[in-house]
């Protein structure tokens, strides 16, 4: 018997981009405030602040989910997830004012300049990351909690 | 109506033959389990493939050629 998998599913899922933002608060902060970068980090940080950590625990909800028809591998279903979030980033950006499309190129606060060469660049590393983020680390912690 | 005393009877005898016929169950183990368990635990170590190895290599490489990204990669992921 295995109580609440789905809640199990989104707390493993959780743990690993709640750390890492730790990581990248810590620089955040060195970059902004004792290095004086001139760039409004803290306009965009909401989205990985708020969204990234809850995303993945429903990713991996899905995943707990797709595991009951079969035997997915989870690498896989991690690797997908840049798909969904990186739109889903740039959505919000360019909602909230911060980003928009240029002549070929992603423009962020203005200052910061992506071409499509760049983004390619961006979402295969990210799928390459997540891919191993995921068969590694979101993996053990789901055979911590029982729902691997 | 049965007398009480064939009821008691009837009851010693369905333990008899109950007694006969399922076997003696070993309530204790014969030997303990746990060394074979820690043991078990001890070996599980993650194997990483040279693929993965390939992969993680591959992502760092990408990102020293064009740090550039990695702002955009730290915003989107």
């Amino acid at each position: 018997m295995n109580p609440h998998p789905y809640v199990r599913g989104y707390m493993a899922g959780i743990v690993v981009p709640t750390l890492f933002l730790l990581v990248v608060m810590s620089a955040y902060f060195v970059l902004r405030f004792i290095l004086q970068v001139p760039v409004p980090i803290e306009r965009v940080i909401v989205f990985p602040m708020a969204g990234v950590p809850n995303l993945w625990g429903l990713w991996n909800m899905l995943y707990v989910r797709r595991r009951q028809g079969g035997h997915p591998s989870i690498g896989v279903h991690g690797a997908l997830l840049p798909l969904v979030l990186a739109p889903l980033a740039f959505l919000v950006a360019t909602g909230l004012g911060l980003a928009a499309r240029s002549q070929g190129a992603f423009v962020y606060l203005e200052v910061i300049h992506a071409n499509y060469g760049l983004v390619a660049i961006v979402i295969g590393v990210g799928i390459a990351i997540y891919y191993l983020a995921w068969k590694y680390f979101v993996n053990f912690f789901n055979e911590l909690l029982g729902v691997a | 109506m049965n007398h009480p005393e064939d009821d008691q009877n009837d009851v010693r005898e369905l333990r008899e033959l109950l007694k006969k016929s399922v076997p003696r169950v070993h309530a204790e183990l014969r030997r303990d389990l746990w060394p074979e368990m820690l043991q078990r635990l001890d070996s599980r170590t993650t194997r990483v493939p040279w693929f993965d190895w390939a992969l993680a290599a591959a992502a760092a490489a990408l990102l020293l050629l064009f740090p550039q990204a990695i702002p955009a990669l730290l915003y989107h992921l």
